[in-house]
């Protein structure tokens, strides 16, 4: 007889009546707007002095290999489809949207978002743009990959080639060891 | 004055939000996400770290700017919900003075800040403390020159828009930007508690 497994993401949350903060299997966590997602994806747009483009997608890769990492680490989770499946769990969570990694190796990956907070929220706010704007979801991505085949983060980067936010059906990032 | 804070941040402290079974979370007129903290944090210190000196004002504005248009849109989403219904309108009895109280509490209650007003002068000035806000997490020892709680000033500064700056409008086009918040302390620099300072807005 064959048994099928299918892992469900476990999330312990928390409220702390003293600090009033609230956490999510220990971290810190807080509730924010698309208009906040939009206009910090604008100011990494807008700002030409330094990369922000790529600062917003470190941060995003910093915060969720950590985050995805002890998760795996807490919960003795080893097996890449169970830890690609709850990192896609993890970002439906966070609100992110609905991703499927469609093909991950140690080198590459290629990863579909269907349905994205980041590309949902610029919509409503000011409507279509010319280029995929989802550095957050980049990020995320490559914090994905770091965790999943246990690599430290900037070992990967993950290009958006094509965005909810342009008029796409679906958006599609690539992955591919720096 | 007849808001409970406790009372508040105990009831809305406890309501869930999750996605839905597109991995969305739709609620108070927007689209919520729920992240770690840090990742916010992280962005706005490397930000304001790494821009050239002369260019920090202008990075701290974008940062303060996208709270404030958050905390107009996400702000009236919330006192026009259900849950605030339930919760904090039984207890409003003057109108904007004891909404801007209310909100306060659930912006306590939400995580953003354990925060709470201090002076009103209705539609002058307000005086919030915060005594503790994820924001302040970018030091972890020492102080920094640098004050650091760009949410809770642009948030602050949206709050007096709603209530002093005339009706709700989703264009932002009016309403927002009537008033400006500077902060005056900060648990990040070595003070007790965050102070932010709201009045009307110079420019």
């Amino acid at each position: 007889m064959t048994q099928y497994k299918r892992t469900e993401l476990v999330l312990d949350k928390a409220f702390d009546a003293q600090s009033c903060r609230h956490e999510i299997a220990g971290n810190p966590v807080v509730l924010h707007c698309h208009h906040y997602t939009a206009l910090y994806t604008q100011l990494a747009l807008d700002c030409s002095m330094l990369d922000a483009k790529a600062l917003l997608a470190e941060c995003s890769e910093d915060t969720w290999e950590d985050f995805l990492s002890a998760y795996y680490r807490t919960h003795g989770i080893s097996s890449i489809p169970e830890r690609i499946a709850l990192a896609e769990q993890t970002y439906a969570a966070a609100g992110l949207g609905r991703m499927r990694v469609t093909c991950a190796g140690p080198e590459s990956g290629e990863v579909t978002l269907d349905h994205s907070h980041v590309d949902a929220g610029w919509f409503k706010k000011w409507g279509q743009h010319s280029t995929p704007v989802n550095f957050i979801g980049a990020g995320f991505i490559a914090g994905l990959f770091a965790a999943v085949f246990g690599r430290p983060v900037r070992t990967y980067v993950a290009t958006e080639t094509q965005g909810i936010v342009c008029g796409a059906s679906c958006s599609r990032f690539t992955v591919i060891v720096r | 004055m007849s808001i409970n804070r406790k009372q508040i941040v105990s009831a809305m402290s406890r309501i869930e939000v999750s996605g839905n079974a597109d991995g969305l979370i739709p609620g108070f007129n927007v689209f919520v996400n729920m992240i770690p903290a840090k990742f916010w944090n992280s962005f706005a210190e490397r930000l304001t770290r790494k821009v050239p000196p002369d260019m920090l004002e202008a990075a701290e504005f974008m940062l303060v700017n996208a709270a404030h248009e958050c905390g107009y849109h996400t702000g009236y989403g919330i006192i026009t919900s259900e849950e605030w219904k339930a919760v904090v309108e039984p207890m409003i009895e003057k109108v904007p003075e004891d909404v801007l109280y209310g909100a306060f509490a659930v912006f306590t209650a939400w995580g953003w800040a354990k925060s709470e007003i201090v002076e009103l002068v209705p539609g002058e000035r307000m005086v919030v403390r915060a005594y503790d806000y994820y924001e302040s997490d970018v030091v972890t020892y020492g102080a920094s020159t640098k004050p650091s709680a760009y949410l809770i000033r642009g948030v602050a500064a949206a709050f007096m828009d709603l209530a002093y700056g005339g009706k709700y409008d989703p264009t932002g086009k009016t309403g927002l930007r009537t008033h400006q918040c500077v902060q005056t302390k900060g648990i990040e620099c070595g003070d007790e508690y965050g102070e932010f300072v709201v009045t009307r807005a110079t420019t």
